[in-house]
């Protein structure tokens, strides 16, 4: 119980702490910094393993009549753990991308409240206290997104806030619904819908899906996404790629398995069109990427994708599908920061954010083009990387839910996105080889450091699945 | 000592203030007197309310009866502190201690002169005492004296100015209130020429057995009622004196106007629906359908209006013409969640719009600029006063840990409970347009960068004085215990809406 409550406030104190630093002690306010998010890696490593081992840590209480509890369970430890440990790898990076830049106090503060909030949402114990972060997520990663302060950035800071408030709002209608029919809200006791009648529980699942399907970026709630890449880079690949995005994708796991039950889902009408809903997400999404030229968008539209992926696997209501979709959320997460963070790195040292001008960026930063392609390759879910074991298993649960034609639908979606990104690479390449290093200096070494040990974490992930296997069979086991 | 209080602490809490009102102009001259006294009072009137509510707390249903002059209920007056009443005097001088506090600060200031804001206490006490009143009384025409008084006090406040827009928005404003008034007083004439009773119990159980007789005579007195109070209310379309009347009034004034006067209207029409006319008659007569629609339209209408405003008190004033639909909106989902939620949203709303009124005067105060626009980097100017602003903002678009939010979370539960997808609707699309009217003060005050300052003309803007800040803190502080330990202020809300709709 101590570790919960230290690992929820580590993010908060420490962006309290930052806040307070003068604007000059840039040395001293990345200290800080990296000292609170090592912390709070390691305290949600140690709930997420006590929880795994089946423990019970858990704060409850209630204020008034509504019931307030932090709960983690298996799904939550793995999305707690995804966030805490990729948050380490963002803030070393952020410390070399953002070396240079504006407002950088504001900048910290606020990613590590938003450490904070993100762990709330992963270890939430009910209903009200996964809206509570989820909304709160929204307000404190916004400075980020208009941290350009850029009239581009205000209008897509505005975007983020319409879109995510709208979900957040219809997700309250819903809790409420729920609330009024079964009387409670907490996760621990098995599906909270499980005995209620099933007459109008097809439109209380639409709404609880639009609800989170916006930051999940199901099309067509997506549109938002793209529009947040006004971030800078750290922010794109940490919060648009994996914290943020996961906290929807999280809350519509929460719904199929905690609130309606895979089974209540199944016998539901709508439940059964999820899938497919998945699949043109999946599909769309990466046509879409294809055909962007400026990197990150087209990095953006690819996750768009992806989380449908995830989504997909849970809308099997498969056994397979879940674990498919657990080891997917697992191993893309850490590629797609790879692949951002390369991005950063080109658009800073090349100054190329389109990918027609990118010809011959692979001569001027050799390893950072490297770490890329492998990202890309990974993209594509093949072995050796560690993606292939997620879509595997997706794979294996379509099949299972006797859904054959969704199987085929993912390897479309695998050509599509080799389609994707091997033009970058080849393109990268092209043109006369220059003698210019371009990845020398510590800012950049602090930038694809990061990367490159991310990568590896991949691969190694890829090679030894068993690693990730006992968090992921648990949370098989903790939903059927 | 204790027991001989209790029976009269009802009418103390009522005549205090007036009592302080009518002497303070003998001290006219020395202003520290003056407003020591105004915060005594103030601090006596909470003091009090907070006794009464514990006694009514603890007594469960039974609401403490003071019959003025010792003449009992049907001939004499009465005055009756029951759960709603505890709540309203609980949020009247909740609200009013801290906004006398920050009228200490630079009251002088902006009404320009010592006279003018010993002036401005005697109408600031009379509008206290009355609206004190509004809580208790339990009497028809006892409702129409104190809503004269808090009318014309009102006014005096919004001239309190010495400005020409100043007069006209109280011009306009008497115009407007003085037809609500006469409507209200029409209403109440329909009333007592059918029951014979003034006293509200009476004339509820009068009506009950008789409407039936002469229903034109009750749709008359209703639609008089509601359209009085409408006026006086702000209710959309009839709100066009209120973004005037609150935007050119001095701070505290504004914030008293927006947080406590139009809740006092918004009391007594409830006291006149649930307690004269009943929740059977409102059904009988569409009223229920009337105010949700009502409401309806005014969030949405409100919330547009408030949108388009540059000027950042005027956008405060159209929020509460959007703030005020919801009530509206509340009361007419007679159910018992959606009541509850009402009067706890009616409490949430003084007190955050209070801090943002005076959070918005103390910028102006310190800049002179009264335009969104303008503000660009004042939170780092202002750190304090923009924390309580945007405390009340995010309290007011109802994030949780905010009291917004518990109140809107029961106006949304009562509103599923209707069945009609309307209300649900129209209060989240509400919450959502005042998170796109409030954000973008705070993003300018915060994520844009202060104009030069090597400019001569601009002095560095601070934080306002000792007296002032304490007053935000104490307004930003209740906003947000109230959304994390809204305990007994729900629980009383809860009890008077059943109460209210008879529901034991």
């Amino acid at each position: 119980m101590l570790s919960l409550i230290l690992a929820l406030s580590c993010g908060m104190a420490g962006g309290l702490i930052v806040a307070v630093i003068p604007q000059t002690r840039s040395r001293l306010r990345n200290l800080v910094v990296l000292i609170f998010t090592t912390a709070g890696m390691i305290f949600t490593w140690r709930v997420a393993l006590r929880v795994f081992a089946g423990e019970n840590v858990a704060i409850a209480g209630r204020i008034g009549e509504l019931p307030w509890s932090i709960n983690p369970d298996p799904l939550g430890a793995v999305f707690g753990l995804i966030a805490a440990t990729l948050w380490l790898f963002a803030a070393v990076y952020s410390f070399g991308y953002m070396a240079e830049k504006h407002e950088q106090r504001t900048y910290y503060a606020f990613l590590l409240i938003s450490f904070s909030v993100t762990l709330g949402v992963a270890f939430s114990g009910n209903l009200l206290v996964l809206y509570l972060f989820y909304e709160l997520l929204t307000f404190v990663t916004y400075p980020l997104v208009i941290h350009e302060r850029s009239s581009e950035a205000v209008k897509a800071g505005a975007k983020y806030i319409l879109y995510n408030l709208g979900g957040a709002s219809v997700i309250l209608v819903a809790i409420i619904i729920t609330y009024g029919r079964a009387g409670s809200l907490d996760f621990a006791g098995g599906p909270i819908l499980a005995n209620s009648l099933q007459n109008g529980l097809d439109w209380l699942l639409l709404l609880f899906i639009i609800g989170f399907g916006v930051k999940a970026a199901i099309m067509p709630l997506h549109r938002w996404l793209p529009a947040a890449m006004a971030a800078p880079t750290p922010v794109s690949a940490l919060l648009h790629a994996v914290a943020v995005v996961y906290a929807g994708v999280y809350g519509v796991l929460r719904v199929v398995y905690s609130v309606f039950g895979h089974e209540l889902v199944g016998r539901l009408g709508f439940g059964t069109i999820l899938p497919f809903v998945a699949a043109c997400t999946i599909i769309v999404g990466v046509i879409i990427a294809a055909k962007q030229d400026v990197l990150k968008r087209r990095l953006a539209y690819q996750t768009i994708s992806h989380l449908s992926y995830i989504l997909l696997g849970a809308f099997t209501l498969q056994p397979w599908g879940l674990a498919g979709a657990m080891l997917h959320m697992i191993s893309y997460s850490t590629l797609k920061t790879t692949l951002f963070f390369c991005a950063g790195i080109i658009a800073e040292q090349s100054g190329a954010t389109k990918i027609s001008k990118m010809g011959g960026v692979g001569w001027l930063l050799p390893k950072t083009m490297a770490v890329f392609s492998i990202a890309a390759i990974g993209m594509i879910g093949i072995l050796p990387l560690n993606t292939f074991w997620g879509k595997y298993y997706l794979m294996k649960g379509s099949v299972a839910a006797g859904m054959w034609p969704l199987a085929l639908v993912l390897i479309v979606s695998g050509i599509i996105n080799a389609i994707c990104f091997i033009p970058v690479v080849v393109n990268a390449f092209r043109g006369e080889r220059t003698r210019i290093n371009g990845e020398r200096g510590s800012r950049v070494t602090l930038m694809l450091a990061p990367a490159i040990l991310l990568v590896i974490v991949a691969l190694l992930m890829g090679l030894f699945p068993g690693f990730v296997w006992p968090g992921v069979q648990a949370v098989v086991n903790w939903f059927f | 000592m204790t027991a001989t209080i209790i029976p009269d602490l009802p009418v103390f809490v009522v005549i205090a203030p007036l009592f302080v009102a009518f002497v303070l102009p003998t001290f006219a001259r020395r202003m520290r007197l003056v407003e020591a006294l105004v915060i005594l009072v103030g601090i006596l009137g909470f003091l009090g309310a907070l006794y009464l509510a514990s006694l009514v707390f603890a007594q469960k249903g039974s609401p403490l009866i003071y019959s003025l002059g010792g003449w009992q209920a049907p001939w004499g007056i009465e005055l009756k502190a029951g759960n709603l009443g505890a709540l309203f005097l609980l949020v009247v001088t909740g609200v009013s201690l801290p906004v006398s506090l920050f009228a200490k600060g630079n009251l002088a200031q902006e009404v320009g002169g010592k006279e003018r804001s010993a002036r401005f206490y005697v109408l600031y006490l009379l509008l206290g005492g009355a609206l004190a009143g509004m809580a208790v009384t339990n009497d028809l025409f006892n409702v129409f004296v104190l809503v004269e008084v808090v009318t014309l006090s009102c006014c005096g406040l919004v001239s309190a100015r010495n400005h020409p827009r100043a007069a006209e928005a109280a011009f306009k404003y008497l115009i407007m209130a003085t037809l609500g008034s006469t409507l209200v007083m029409g209403g109440i004439g329909f009333i007592y020429m059918i029951t014979g009773h003034l006293n509200m119990e009476f004339a509820a159980r009068e009506l009950a057995s008789i409407w039936q007789h002469s229903p034109h005579v009750v749709w008359m007195a209703l639609s008089f009622i509601l359209v009085g109070f409408g006026v006086k209310a702000a209710v959309f379309p009839l709100h066009v004196w209120l973004p005037d009347a609150h935007s050119t009034a001095p701070s505290p004034a504004s914030a008293i106007l927006s947080g406590l006067a139009v809740k006092g209207y918004l009391i007594c029409l409830l006291k006149f629906l649930y307690n004269v006319f009943g929740s059977a008659l409102m059904q009988e007569f569409a009223v229920d359908r009337i105010l949700v629609l009502a409401g309806a339209v005014a969030i949405i209408a409100g919330s547009i209006l408030a949108l388009s405003q540059d000027e950042l008190k005027r956008r405060l004033a159209y929020s509460t013409v959007a703030q005020v639909g919801y009530i509206v909106l509340g009361l007419g989902l007679l159910n018992r969640q959606g009541l509850a939620g009402t009067l706890f949203y009616l409490a949430s709303h003084a007190v955050i719009k209070s801090t943002l009124f005076l959070a918005a005067g103390a910028i102006i105060a310190a800049t002179g600029k009264k335009k969104v626009s303008e503000l660009s980097g004042i939170g780092r100017k202002m750190p304090l006063t923009m924390a309580a602003f945007t405390i009340g903002s995010l309290g007011l678009i109802g994030l949780p840990l905010f009291s917004g939010f518990v109140g809107k979370w029961y106006l949304l539960l009562g509103s599923i409970e209707t069945g009609k997808p309307l209300p649900t609707v129209v209060v989240i699309a509400g919450s959502i347009l005042c998170a796109t009217y409030l954000l973008p003060v705070i993003r300018r005050a915060y994520f844009e960068p202060a104009p030069d300052t090597t400019n001569a003309d601009w002095q560095d803007p601070q934080d306002p004085g000792f007296s002032q800040k304490l007053a935000l803190i104490l307004l930003a502080a209740i906003v947000v215990l109230l959304g994390v330990v809204p305990g007994p202020l729900l629980e009383l809300a809860k009890r008077a809406a059943a109460e209210l709709l008879l529901l034991q």
